[in-house]
């Protein structure tokens, strides 16, 4: 379609437009002016010939100007929700997607929209999925949204509280929720992201027995493995392997005595190590317990606990954890929200806090969350109150911090798709955080 | 919640006012299913993309998806039954192109119908989980068309015979193959591997089965490796023109198994044309064919080489028995060595230089020539007789390349160090008869023993070279500080340490009274410089070079042993003397004596001495004369001596007897190195480890390894343990 003579003329919904085959080639194979370029369809291109499409024209002239320039302009009498249906329409979601916002950087990030949502309660976990939707927990409901933050039917299972959720991929979601006593429900799902129905039901199985438990903190690998904290009521504490594509479980690593797995807050699938981090914390226990989990010879090759350790005059409790595989170290962070650090190349040793300023000491508010810590490309995230923090560079300086008065405190967050995602625990709303496209020159 | 409730109803009312044609649905979708029609008969150059992707886009919207997906798979099954129906129609070989022309026509209608429905493959197929309109026609053209039961088998039949046909020789259409098999792999690798390759394995291996055994049983060894060949090249052709890729190994293991596997010793060992006979005949070409072929089957190339060792061994062992064969040493190692050439080329250009079969070479090579007890000293007399005379107007390299051959077969020597024995004695020879070719030559074999055996191999042979050359430095000091020796008989003497050297102790003979006055001199120079050394005179080694006059004034130069020259200076004083008087004034030994008078007397061409009687033989009462009626055509005359080159039976066996008393310090010093490291160790293991130490030597008999044992017991090196008799303590 490349040879014919370049020039075309469109009659939009009544306006006229000219362009060239060369821009709408921009749009692919698999889009509606790909195909209508085939030289299996009859296409007259003569330059007196308008080729007259019954659509909305604005629309249109900003899908061109996106096949022209890669990037994104939405007047603002367009409606937002009416682009993306036209977009649909010429096969050009994905175009408007990857030109809505920019790679994500966690210094350059600005606030793009607030959602609220109409759950009662607070917020358990927001999870950014992997192309720019997201699903909120409250209480036993989940809330799926789509890039375009449209609403998808919500999920539960069985009703029970959730404990977590993850996306596996675009188009599924696992949600971990408590047992129900005595009636088998409960557990785990996976749930269509789309439409909410609930695909598969995950069991646990126990000297050949399947077992009702409640399954706790998620985390998934890149060998299509989903791992679960799971309690159950006789031996089925520990940690559960399933697979992604035949659902069945796979392996189950046992709570040894002394120590905690099913009760997990957090579990962290680490790529390069094949290990699997599995984190208990206060005030889930008294205690706090963090161990590596190696699957392949069932052996914990890691662990450090608190047990033991003196009650200091600032009592810091670690309240989160999360592995850094690059610089082979465990970075924790307090209530106060100090970072700490424990090197994971020998075991017993005693974290290192960073002397960063204790600013927020003294100025707690009323109804405080814990603070939370995510890892994204180099980049070290933690939340403390309202805002979130970033730290970069091998000493973990503070390089930004995002901030929004509404809302009340941040109980959770989360990044993927090049966007991150808070959930405040008044109000039920969530902020969206995205990078900015770079600059023209 | 109340919210949305709310929501809900204001949707129930639009949807009551929108809808105003009830038979909208149905009039879209016949307008779509027509265009379908259309697309099917080729017929779609009147249709307006634009138009038909709204409709179906409109009915998607108006939830009208499943209609359209349903009315989709009716229309396209329809259609395919159609289409089921020409194919099968098709006569003999219009079938296959028939069934291709239709595959391309449903490959674009396909595409064509995909880019009108677009939009329902974009949302409503995902959120419902139905297969995409793609997959969906390949799924419809798999049932209906290529699992339809009048197709299907007739399908298979048809791939099968045209197969069979290429494989007999006819030549088929390629691309129409091609394009065949490429149909059956877009449906899916099951329905390719099902549906084809699983058969045709099988039909292929039935064939070759066949073939084979035809082939076996008519063609020879080379020939039949040749077909062999020809049909894995021609499969492989095959995989690469019209099958998968994948199914490469899968039939190449068909053929491999079926021609090669299966018949594997048949092939080596078929008489008149198997692998002895390949090797005996140097067939290169066939032997790399084989390789090739055997390499691709489990167990074929140890095949080949079992059989080749076993070759090899067999006719080493005669070529080292064969008692007519090592009657001449030189002979003996040429072949040897040519043997080795003919296995080294083999293995070079056929069996691609292969490291498995080198090491099978070798090891047969140290097998057999270890054999014969006498490899060590022929070897040895090779190099003898090279250095002899065999180098003369070699090049450098060729020489080179000789004591490089050399090596190797000295490489395969268990007892390395009978063969230094020889070459001591070899080389001594050499040096004391000035006989030596090339020095460069003997001292590169040396810096080669030495990377080979070591330092302490080769330090003897190096002193003796030294002591050669500082013979020459004291004769002419002896000269330079006696200038009233001017003239008169000259005196070269080369001094030789004890030990360096493979003297025996011999008995001086008499010499005249001008050469033992001439010797006095230098014997009294020489421990004039040199304190606290003893000289005697090996006169059995030397030679002499002795002017004479004959009866009729025949004047000649005569070059004579040491023993000789004593014999001849006799008659300058007397003109008749027989065997008891010639062997009280020389004193030569009876057996040396005799020898050199038959040298002097018997030898047509050379006898300067008369005998009486004439006989071959020296017998006590024999008288000797000169010879007056001595003539020559040469002034220079050389007397050789009687000398036996190889050693006669007393005298191997004395050798043999020295090598094995020279084992036992080696033996003992190993034994003692390894104990003074381990302290304690039980019997087999030392016996294991002296083994090992000493192996670069010679091959340690166990029994005379326990001997020495017992003896350091005896001499308190060692000690049994008390408890465990089997275990032995080093004592410091």
């Amino acid at each position: 379609m490349g040879i014919q003579k370049d020039r075309l003329r469109f009659n939009v919904g009544g306006r006229v437009f000219e362009t060239t085959a060369t821009t709408l080639a921009n749009a692919g194979r698999n889009s509606v002016f790909g195909a209508m370029f085939d030289e299996n369809w009859n296409f007259q291109s003569t330059n007196s010939d308008e080729h007259f499409v019954d659509r909305n024209p604005d629309c249109f002239g900003v899908l061109l100007d996106l096949l022209r320039t890669q990037e994104l302009y939405l007047p603002s009498n367009i409606p937002e929700k009416l682009l993306y249906r036209e977009a649909l329409y010429y096969g050009l979601l994905d175009h408007v997607r990857a030109a809505k916002w920019g790679q994500f950087d966690g210094n350059r990030l600005r606030l793009s929209q607030s959602i609220a949502g109409q759950a009662p309660g607070d917020g358990t976990a927001i999870r950014a999925g992997p192309d720019g939707g997201c699903c909120v927990a409250h209480g036993s409901m989940v809330h799926v949204y789509d890039w375009m933050l449209e609403e998808h039917p919500p999920i539960n299972l069985d009703y029970q509280r959730v404990n977590d959720v993850g996306w596996i991929d675009s188009e599924s979601v696992v949600v971990s929720v408590c047992e129900r006593l005595g009636r088998g429900e409960g557990g785990m799902g996976l749930f269509s992201s789309s439409t909410g129905e609930l695909r598969y039901k995950f069991h646990v199985s126990h000297e050949n027995q399947a077992k009702s438990f409640t399954a706790g903190a998620l985390s998934f690998s890149s060998d299509y493995k989903i791992f679960s904290s799971c309690k159950g009521r006789s031996n089925e504490y520990g940690v559960g392997v399933w697979d992604q594509v035949t659902g069945k479980q796979i392996d189950f690593f046992y709570e040894p005595l002394g120590w905690s797995l099913g009760d997990a807050d957090k579990l962290q699938w680490l790529e390069g190590t094949n290990c699997l981090l599995v984190a208990t914390l206060f005030p889930r226990k008294d205690n706090c317990y963090i161990s590596l989990l190696d699957f392949r010879d069932k052996n914990m090759v890691w662990s450090w606990s608190d047990i033991g350790a003196p009650i200091t005059v600032d009592e810091k409790r670690v309240r989160d954890a999360i592995a850094m595989e690059e610089s082979n170290s465990i970075c924790v962070v307090n209530e106060y929200e100090d970072l700490g650090f424990i090197d994971l190349r020998m075991n017993g040793g005693s974290i290192r806090w960073s002397s960063r300023s204790r600013l927020m000491k003294g100025m707690m508010p009323d109804e405080p969350c814990y603070p939370k810590l995510a890892l994204h490309e180099g980049q070290l995230f933690s939340s403390m109150n309202d805002s979130i923090s970033v730290f970069c560079g091998p000493d973990w300086v503070l390089t930004s911090r995002l901030r929004r008065s509404y809302g009340g405190s941040i109980c959770d967050f989360s990044i993927g798709g090049d966007r991150l995602f808070a959930l405040h625990s008044e109000e039920n709303v969530f902020d969206i955080w995205e990078t900015p496209s770079p600059p023209i020159i | 919640m109340s919210n949305q409730k709310k929501r809900n109803f204001q949707i129930e009312a639009f949807k009551h006012r929108v809808v105003v044609d009830p038979k909208y649905a149905d009039k879209t979708w016949k307008i779509l299913e027509h265009a379908i029609h259309e697309i099917y008969n080729h017929n779609a150059s009147g249709l307006s993309f634009e138009e038909l992707y709204r409709n179906a886009y409109n009915m998607v919207l108006h939830k009208f998806g499943e209609k359209l997906y349903s009315g989709l798979v009716m229309t396209m099954t329809s259609h395919l039954r159609e289409i089921s129906k020409s194919i099968e129609s098709a006569q003999g070989g219009l079938f296959l192109e028939e069934l291709n022309r239709k595959w391309n026509d449903h490959n674009k209608a396909l595409q064509m119908i995909r880019d009108i429905l677009m939009y329902m493959d974009r949302t409503y197929i995902p959120s419902t989980q139905k297969t995409p309109v793609h997959e969906l026609g390949l799924n419809l053209w798999r049932d209906n068309i290529v699992h339809s039961s009048k197709i299907q088998t007739r399908l298979l039949n048809t791939l099968l015979e045209l197969i069979l046909r290429e494989r007999t020789g006819e030549v088929i259409n390629r691309g129409l193959m091609r394009n065949i098999i490429k149909m059956l792999m877009d449906l899916g690798p099951s329905v390719y591997q099902e549906d084809f390759e699983k058969p045709f394995l099988e039909v292929s291996a039935e064939f070759y089965k066949g073939e084979s055994q035809k082939f076996i049983e008519c063609c020879d060894c080379g020939d039949y490796l040749k077909k062999a060949e020809r049909r894995l090249n021609e499969e492989l052709e095959r995989v690469t023109h019209y099958l998968d890729a994948r199914s490469e190994t899968k039939i190449t293991n068909v053929v491999e198994k079926e021609m090669i596997a299966n018949h594997m010793l048949r092939l080596v060992h078929m008489e008149n044309s198997g692998l002895v006979n390949m090797l005996l005949d140097d067939k290169y070409e066939d032997l790399g064919r084989m390789y090739n072929l055997f390499r691709r089957v489990p167990d074929g190339l140890p095949t080949i080489r079992e059989v080749m060792t076993s070759h090899i061994r067999e006719t080493g062992k005669q070529l080292v028995t064969d008692p007519e064969k090592i009657k001449d040493p030189v002979e003996f190692v040429q072949r040897l060595l040519d043997e080795k050439d003919k296995y080294d080329r083999i293995i070079s250009s056929s069996f691609t230089n292969d490291k498995t079969f080198q090491n099978a070479l070798n090891s047969s090579f140290e097998y057999f020539i270890n054999l014969n007890p006498r490899s060590p000293e022929f070897i040895s007399l090779f190099v003898d007789e090279k250095l002899r005379k065999g180098l003369k107007g070699v090049s450098e390299e060729d020489v080179e390349t000789i004591l490089d051959k050399v090596m190797m077969l000295f490489r395969y020597l268990q007892e390395k160090d009978v063969f230094e024995k020889y070459y001591k004695q070899h080389l001594a020879k050499r040096l004391l008869s000035g006989k030596t070719v090339s020095d460069d030559a003997e001292r590169s074999l040396i810096v080669k023993l030495k990377t080979e055996c070591g330092y302490q191999f080769t330090s003897k042979l190096e002193g003796m070279f030294t002591d050669m050359k500082t013979s020459q430095d004291t004769v002419q000091g002896f000269y330079a500080s006696h200038p009233e020796l001017g003239s008169g008989p000259t005196l070269t003497v080369q001094v030789l340490t004890t030990g360096s050297w493979p003297t025996q102790p011999s008995i001086t003979c008499n010499l005249p009274s001008e050469m033992s006055a001439l010797c006095e001199k230098f014997r009294s120079f020489y421990l004039g410089t040199h304190t606290g050394r003893r000289l005697s005179w090996q006169t059995n080694m030397g030679t002499a070079d002795i002017k004479a006059t004959f009866g009729k004034g025949q004047k000649h130069e005569l070059n004579v042993s040491t023993y000789q020259m004593c014999v001849l200076m006799l008659f300058n004083n007397a003109d008749r003397l027989n065997y008891k008087e010639i062997e009280q004034a020389t004193e030569i030994p009876a057996s040396d004596l005799k020898r050199c008078l038959q040298s002097l007397a018997c030898v047509k061409g050379k006898n300067v001495l008369r005998k009486e009687p004439m006989s071959k033989d020296i017998g006590e009462d024999d008288a000797f004369f000169v010879n007056d009626k001595f003539t020559s055509k040469f002034y220079k005359v050389k007397i050789g001596t009687v000398v036996a080159q190889k050693e006669s039976e007393p005298e191997k066996q004395e050798t043999r007897q020295r090598v094995e008393e020279d084992r036992k310090p080696q033996i003992e010093a190993a034994v003692v190195r390894i104990m003074k490291s381990r302290k304690t160790l039980d019997h087999n293991n030392i016996i294991a480890e002296v083994t090992k130490q000493l192996q670069s030597r010679f091959l340690a008999n166990p029994t005379e390894i326990k001997k020495r044992i017992e003896s350091l017991i005896e001499r308190d090196f060692l000690e049994r343990d008390m408890t465990d008799r089997k275990l032995y303590r080093y004592l410091a």
